[in-house]
């Protein structure tokens, strides 16, 4: 298999990520099932399997060593196993396979989901404007415009203020919770 | 507020490794007699981790939105095909 190496991809577009869900999705669901899983443990395994795989090609350099479905099926191998530690049938990992690995953070901390539900509903603009700036660099201007900044370098000065803003509230809620707990 | 601001700044640089070896090390000291500085670290380290988490999140909605045009629209009856054959009961 030839070696393939992304460097830095554009963010994924929904139609480049619906031609992705149509190609690996079956691979997928057949290995949920041959390892005794349903329709929905299928479509959730898989769903996070491409947040992974987008994740890896935005990174500054993707080593892609086999095609994109069999990176989506390998880490949806290593989900599996880990949501099913007890599971009757082991999973077969091949050598490739062996190689990735899933973020032990993957799944947010009852502690961060605790926190972004409170920051959702009490500064989703900042939320939203740093998603981009780390996440989405290219929907910047789109970003900006649609919040009400007149250009992205005001978008710019704003980002560190909301990430003071943010850290100060996360630093706020943590002493209350410290009190709390005296 | 322009104090925090830098501060929030310098964390950024130092956390993404693009400070100066000079820089680095006078942050380092810098932290070691300032543990305040130490905590804003840490509760960066934590926006970013949010950050991170909530645009998993938003992904997660878009994928999910995928999933439910591919098994309602009539052109992708084909792949719901597939899919329910691979489910179907034996």
């Amino acid at each position: 298999m030839e070696t393939i190496i992304i460097k830095k991809a554009p963010e994924i577009t929904n139609p480049e990520m619906e031609t992705v869900y149509k190609h690996s999705f079956p691979r997928v669901a057949r290995f949920v099932k041959d390892m005794g899983g349903s329709f929905d443990d299928a479509r959730d395994i898989f769903h996070d399997a491409l947040v992974l795989f987008i994740e890896a090609r935005s990174k500054n350099e993707f080593v892609l060593q086999t095609s994109e479905g069999a990176y989506i099926l390998g880490i949806s191998k290593h989900l599996w196993s880990r949501r099913n530690k007890k599971g009757v049938n082991s999973v077969y990992f091949s050598d490739m396979d062996k190689e990735m690995t899933v973020p032990s953070d993957y799944y947010p901390s009852v502690e961060n989901q605790r926190l972004l539900r409170f920051l959702k509903a009490s500064g989703k603009k900042c939320l939203d404007l740093l998603r981009s700036f780390y996440y989405q660099p290219s929907n910047l201007k789109e970003l900006a415009t649609t919040l009400g900044y007149p250009n992205e370098h005001a978008a710019s000065v704003q980002k560190y203020k909301c990430l003071v803003k943010i850290r100060e509230s996360i630093k706020q809620r943590s002493l209350m919770y410290e009190d709390f707990l005296k | 507020m322009k104090t925090f601001l830098n501060n929030a700044l310098l964390i950024e640089q130092y956390l993404q490794e693009k400070l100066s070896t000079g820089d680095r090390l006078l942050f380092e000291a810098r932290m070691i007699v300032n543990p305040a500085l130490r905590k804003d670290l840490n509760y960066q380290k934590k926006v970013y981790s949010l950050i991170r988490d909530y645009h998993r999140q938003l992904l997660k909605a878009d994928i999910e939105a995928i999933h439910t045009k591919l098994f309602n629209d009539a052109r992708n009856l084909e792949f719901r095909h597939t899919i329910e054959q691979i489910f179907k009961a034996v």
